[in-house]
Protein backbone atom coordinates (compact mmCIF):
# COMPACT_ATOMS: atom_id res chain seq x y z
CA UNK A 1 0.00 0.00 0.00
CA UNK A 2 1.41 3.34 -1.06
CA UNK A 3 0.79 5.23 2.19
CA UNK A 4 1.56 8.67 0.74
CA UNK A 5 -0.96 8.15 -2.06
CA UNK A 6 -3.66 6.96 0.34
CA UNK A 7 -2.86 9.78 2.78
CA UNK A 8 -3.54 12.26 -0.03
CA UNK A 9 -6.79 10.46 -0.90
CA UNK A 10 -7.76 10.52 2.79
CA UNK A 11 -7.04 14.24 3.10
CA UNK A 12 -9.12 15.05 0.02
CA UNK A 13 -12.05 12.85 0.88
CA UNK A 14 -12.05 13.54 4.63
CA UNK A 15 -12.06 17.29 3.96
CA UNK A 16 -15.09 16.87 1.68
CA UNK A 17 -16.84 14.64 4.21
CA UNK A 18 -16.29 17.05 7.09
CA UNK A 19 -17.63 19.97 5.04
CA UNK A 20 -20.71 17.90 4.20
CA UNK A 21 -21.14 16.87 7.84
CA UNK A 22 -20.98 20.57 8.79
CA UNK A 23 -23.78 21.39 6.33
CA UNK A 24 -25.92 18.50 7.59
CA UNK A 25 -25.40 19.60 11.22
CA UNK A 26 -26.73 23.05 10.33
CA UNK A 27 -29.88 21.35 9.02
CA UNK A 28 -30.13 19.27 12.21
CA UNK A 29 -29.71 22.42 14.29
CA UNK A 30 -33.00 23.67 12.80
CA UNK A 31 -34.73 20.29 12.91
CA UNK A 32 -33.29 17.54 15.10
CA UNK A 33 -35.54 15.01 13.34
CA UNK A 34 -34.31 15.78 9.81
CA UNK A 35 -33.90 12.18 8.67
CA UNK A 36 -31.90 12.82 5.52
CA UNK A 37 -29.35 14.99 7.36
CA UNK A 38 -29.04 12.38 10.11
CA UNK A 39 -28.49 9.66 7.49
CA UNK A 40 -25.83 11.79 5.81
CA UNK A 41 -23.88 12.41 9.03
CA UNK A 42 -24.14 8.71 9.94
CA UNK A 43 -22.89 7.58 6.52
CA UNK A 44 -19.99 10.04 6.44
CA UNK A 45 -18.91 9.15 10.00
CA UNK A 46 -18.95 5.53 8.89
CA UNK A 47 -16.73 6.44 5.96
CA UNK A 48 -14.33 8.44 8.19
CA UNK A 49 -14.09 5.39 10.45
CA UNK A 50 -13.20 3.10 7.56
CA UNK A 51 -10.60 5.41 6.04
CA UNK A 52 -9.02 6.16 9.43
CA UNK A 53 -8.80 2.47 10.31
CA UNK A 54 -7.26 1.63 6.92
CA UNK A 55 -4.42 4.08 7.50
CA UNK A 56 -3.90 3.26 11.18
CA UNK A 57 -5.29 6.64 12.28
CA UNK A 58 -6.87 5.15 15.39
CA UNK A 59 -7.83 8.55 16.82
CA UNK A 60 -9.96 9.24 13.73
CA UNK A 61 -11.53 5.79 13.50
CA UNK A 62 -12.26 5.54 17.23
CA UNK A 63 -13.93 8.95 17.46
CA UNK A 64 -15.89 8.41 14.23
CA UNK A 65 -16.93 4.96 15.47
CA UNK A 66 -18.31 6.28 18.76
CA UNK A 67 -20.12 9.12 17.01
CA UNK A 68 -21.50 6.62 14.50
CA UNK A 69 -22.83 4.51 17.41
CA UNK A 70 -24.63 7.57 18.83
CA UNK A 71 -25.97 8.50 15.41
CA UNK A 72 -27.19 4.94 14.86
CA UNK A 73 -29.16 5.10 18.11
CA UNK A 74 -30.67 8.48 17.13
CA UNK A 75 -31.60 7.14 13.70
CA UNK A 76 -33.50 4.30 15.37
CA UNK A 77 -35.52 6.68 17.52
CA UNK A 78 -36.22 9.07 14.62
CA UNK A 79 -34.07 12.02 15.63
CA UNK A 80 -31.60 13.49 18.12
CA UNK A 81 -33.43 13.10 21.41
CA UNK A 82 -30.55 14.18 23.65
CA UNK A 83 -30.43 17.93 24.50
CA UNK A 84 -26.62 17.84 24.31
CA UNK A 85 -26.55 15.65 21.21
CA UNK A 86 -26.01 18.35 18.65
CA UNK A 87 -23.27 20.02 20.71
CA UNK A 88 -21.55 16.65 20.91
CA UNK A 89 -21.71 16.28 17.13
CA UNK A 90 -20.30 19.79 16.59
CA UNK A 91 -17.48 18.96 19.04
CA UNK A 92 -16.88 15.75 17.14
CA UNK A 93 -16.72 17.62 13.86
CA UNK A 94 -14.22 20.15 15.26
CA UNK A 95 -12.09 17.40 16.70
CA UNK A 96 -12.04 15.45 13.42
CA UNK A 97 -11.14 18.66 11.57
CA UNK A 98 -8.19 19.15 13.95
CA UNK A 99 -7.09 15.56 13.37
CA UNK A 100 -7.25 15.91 9.59
CA UNK A 101 -5.29 19.18 9.84
CA UNK A 102 -2.68 17.39 11.97
CA UNK A 103 -2.31 14.64 9.34
CA UNK A 104 -1.93 17.32 6.66
CA UNK A 105 0.77 19.13 8.65
CA UNK A 106 2.74 16.21 10.04
CA UNK A 107 1.90 13.22 7.79
CA UNK A 108 1.61 11.28 11.06
CA UNK A 109 -1.29 9.65 12.88
CA UNK A 110 -3.03 12.33 14.98
CA UNK A 111 -3.41 12.08 18.78
CA UNK A 112 -6.77 11.02 20.27
CA UNK A 113 -9.28 13.46 21.75
CA UNK A 114 -9.50 11.75 25.12
CA UNK A 115 -11.85 14.34 26.63
CA UNK A 116 -14.44 13.85 23.89
CA UNK A 117 -14.04 10.07 23.91
CA UNK A 118 -14.70 10.21 27.67
CA UNK A 119 -17.87 12.23 27.04
CA UNK A 120 -19.05 9.75 24.41
CA UNK A 121 -18.54 6.71 26.64
CA UNK A 122 -17.75 3.18 25.56
CA UNK A 123 -18.36 1.78 22.10
CA UNK A 124 -21.27 -0.55 21.61
CA UNK A 125 -20.04 -4.07 22.36
CA UNK A 126 -18.93 -5.94 19.27
CA UNK A 127 -20.93 -8.99 18.32
CA UNK A 128 -19.54 -12.21 16.93
CA UNK A 129 -18.82 -12.33 13.21
CA UNK A 130 -21.86 -13.55 11.31
CA UNK A 131 -21.77 -17.08 9.90
CA UNK A 132 -22.84 -17.88 6.40
CA UNK A 133 -26.40 -19.21 6.34
CA UNK B 1 -9.22 -15.44 -17.67
CA UNK B 2 -9.64 -12.65 -15.15
CA UNK B 3 -12.65 -12.38 -12.86
CA UNK B 4 -14.66 -9.27 -13.72
CA UNK B 5 -15.59 -7.24 -10.64
CA UNK B 6 -17.89 -4.30 -9.98
CA UNK B 7 -16.82 -2.31 -6.87
CA UNK B 8 -19.61 -0.42 -5.10
CA UNK B 9 -18.56 1.94 -2.31
CA UNK B 10 -19.33 5.61 -1.69
CA UNK B 11 -15.70 6.32 -0.69
CA UNK B 12 -13.17 6.77 -3.53
CA UNK B 13 -10.52 5.77 -0.99
CA UNK B 14 -12.11 2.34 -0.51
CA UNK B 15 -12.82 1.76 -4.20
CA UNK B 16 -9.19 2.47 -5.00
CA UNK B 17 -7.96 0.26 -2.15
CA UNK B 18 -10.06 -2.72 -3.27
CA UNK B 19 -8.88 -2.24 -6.85
CA UNK B 20 -5.22 -2.23 -5.79
CA UNK B 21 -5.66 -5.30 -3.60
CA UNK B 22 -7.42 -7.48 -6.16
CA UNK B 23 -6.14 -6.44 -9.60
CA UNK B 24 -2.67 -7.99 -9.19
CA UNK B 25 -4.40 -11.23 -8.13
CA UNK B 26 -6.29 -12.05 -11.30
CA UNK B 27 -9.35 -9.83 -10.90
CA UNK B 28 -10.32 -7.03 -13.27
CA UNK B 29 -12.33 -4.11 -11.89
CA UNK B 30 -14.69 -3.44 -14.78
CA UNK B 31 -16.74 -0.76 -13.07
CA UNK B 32 -17.26 1.32 -9.94
CA UNK B 33 -20.41 2.66 -8.29
CA UNK B 34 -20.63 5.33 -5.60
CA UNK B 35 -24.17 4.58 -4.40
CA UNK B 36 -26.64 1.73 -4.25
CA UNK B 37 -28.71 2.88 -7.20
CA UNK B 38 -25.65 3.17 -9.44
CA UNK B 39 -24.53 -0.28 -8.27
CA UNK B 40 -27.74 -1.84 -9.60
CA UNK B 41 -27.48 0.13 -12.87
CA UNK B 42 -23.85 -0.80 -13.38
CA UNK B 43 -24.60 -4.44 -12.59
CA UNK B 44 -27.20 -4.51 -15.36
CA UNK B 45 -24.90 -2.73 -17.79
CA UNK B 46 -21.70 -4.67 -17.11
CA UNK B 47 -22.88 -8.14 -15.99
CA UNK B 48 -19.80 -8.62 -13.78
CA UNK B 49 -18.78 -12.01 -12.38
CA UNK B 50 -18.72 -10.57 -8.88
CA UNK B 51 -19.77 -7.42 -6.98
CA UNK B 52 -18.21 -6.00 -3.82
CA UNK B 53 -20.94 -4.05 -2.07
CA UNK B 54 -20.48 -1.58 0.77
CA UNK B 55 -23.41 -1.62 3.19
CA UNK B 56 -23.70 2.07 4.10
CA UNK B 57 -24.19 4.05 0.88
CA UNK B 58 -26.38 6.97 -0.22
CA UNK B 59 -29.51 6.79 -2.39
CA UNK B 60 -29.97 3.07 -1.82
CA UNK B 61 -28.27 1.01 0.89
CA UNK B 62 -25.99 -1.85 -0.06
CA UNK B 63 -28.54 -4.29 1.36
CA UNK B 64 -31.37 -2.94 -0.81
CA UNK B 65 -29.03 -2.98 -3.82
CA UNK B 66 -28.16 -6.65 -3.18
CA UNK B 67 -31.84 -7.56 -2.98
CA UNK B 68 -32.49 -5.78 -6.26
CA UNK B 69 -29.51 -7.35 -8.00
CA UNK B 70 -30.55 -10.82 -6.86
CA UNK B 71 -34.09 -10.20 -8.06
CA UNK B 72 -32.62 -9.36 -11.48
CA UNK B 73 -30.20 -12.28 -11.46
CA UNK B 74 -30.59 -14.93 -8.75
CA UNK B 75 -27.15 -16.36 -9.62
CA UNK B 76 -25.35 -13.01 -9.00
CA UNK B 77 -22.37 -13.21 -6.68
CA UNK B 78 -22.09 -10.38 -4.18
CA UNK B 79 -19.54 -9.89 -1.40
CA UNK B 80 -20.68 -7.44 1.27
CA UNK B 81 -18.09 -4.97 2.54
CA UNK B 82 -18.68 -4.52 6.23
CA UNK B 83 -17.10 -2.72 9.16
CA UNK B 84 -16.98 -3.46 12.86
CA UNK B 85 -20.37 -3.03 14.46
CA UNK B 86 -22.38 -4.04 11.37
CA UNK B 87 -22.92 -7.69 12.24
CA UNK B 88 -26.72 -7.55 12.10
CA UNK B 89 -26.67 -5.77 8.72
CA UNK B 90 -24.24 -8.37 7.34
CA UNK B 91 -26.55 -11.10 8.58
CA UNK B 92 -29.49 -9.44 6.83
CA UNK B 93 -27.50 -9.23 3.59
CA UNK B 94 -26.43 -12.87 3.80
CA UNK B 95 -30.02 -13.94 4.41
CA UNK B 96 -31.04 -11.86 1.39
CA UNK B 97 -28.63 -13.91 -0.72
CA UNK B 98 -25.24 -12.18 -0.57
CA UNK B 99 -22.50 -14.79 -1.02
CA UNK B 100 -20.07 -13.77 1.73
CA UNK B 101 -18.51 -10.67 3.28
CA UNK B 102 -15.18 -8.93 3.73
CA UNK B 103 -14.33 -6.68 6.67
CA UNK B 104 -12.77 -3.21 6.84
CA UNK B 105 -9.96 -2.46 7.52
CA UNK B 106 -9.01 -4.92 4.80
CA UNK B 107 -6.52 -7.74 5.18
CA UNK B 108 -5.48 -8.14 1.54
CA UNK B 109 -4.94 -11.92 1.68
CA UNK B 110 -8.31 -12.45 3.26
CA UNK B 111 -10.07 -10.19 0.72
CA UNK B 112 -8.52 -12.07 -2.20
CA UNK B 113 -9.24 -15.50 -0.68
CA UNK B 114 -12.88 -14.62 0.01
CA UNK B 115 -13.49 -13.19 -3.46
CA UNK B 116 -11.78 -16.14 -5.12
CA UNK B 117 -13.89 -18.57 -3.09
CA UNK B 118 -17.09 -16.78 -4.15
CA UNK B 119 -16.04 -16.60 -7.79
CA UNK B 120 -15.21 -20.31 -7.89
CA UNK B 121 -18.48 -21.32 -6.24
CA UNK B 122 -20.77 -22.63 -8.97
CA UNK B 123 -18.35 -21.53 -11.71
Amino acid sequence: MDIAKYRTLFLEEATEHLAEIGQALLVLEKDARAGEALDTVFRLMHSMKGMGASLGYDAVSELAHRLEDRLGAWKKCGGIDDPHGLALLFHGLESLERMVAAVRETAEAPPPDLALLGELGDREPEKKAPRLP
Amino acid sequence: MSIRVLVADDARFMRQLIREIIEPEGFEVVGEAADGRAAVEEFQRLSPDLVTMDIVMPKRSGIDAVKEILALDPSAKVAMVSALGQESLVMEALQAGASDYIVKPFKPDSVVATLRKIAEKGA
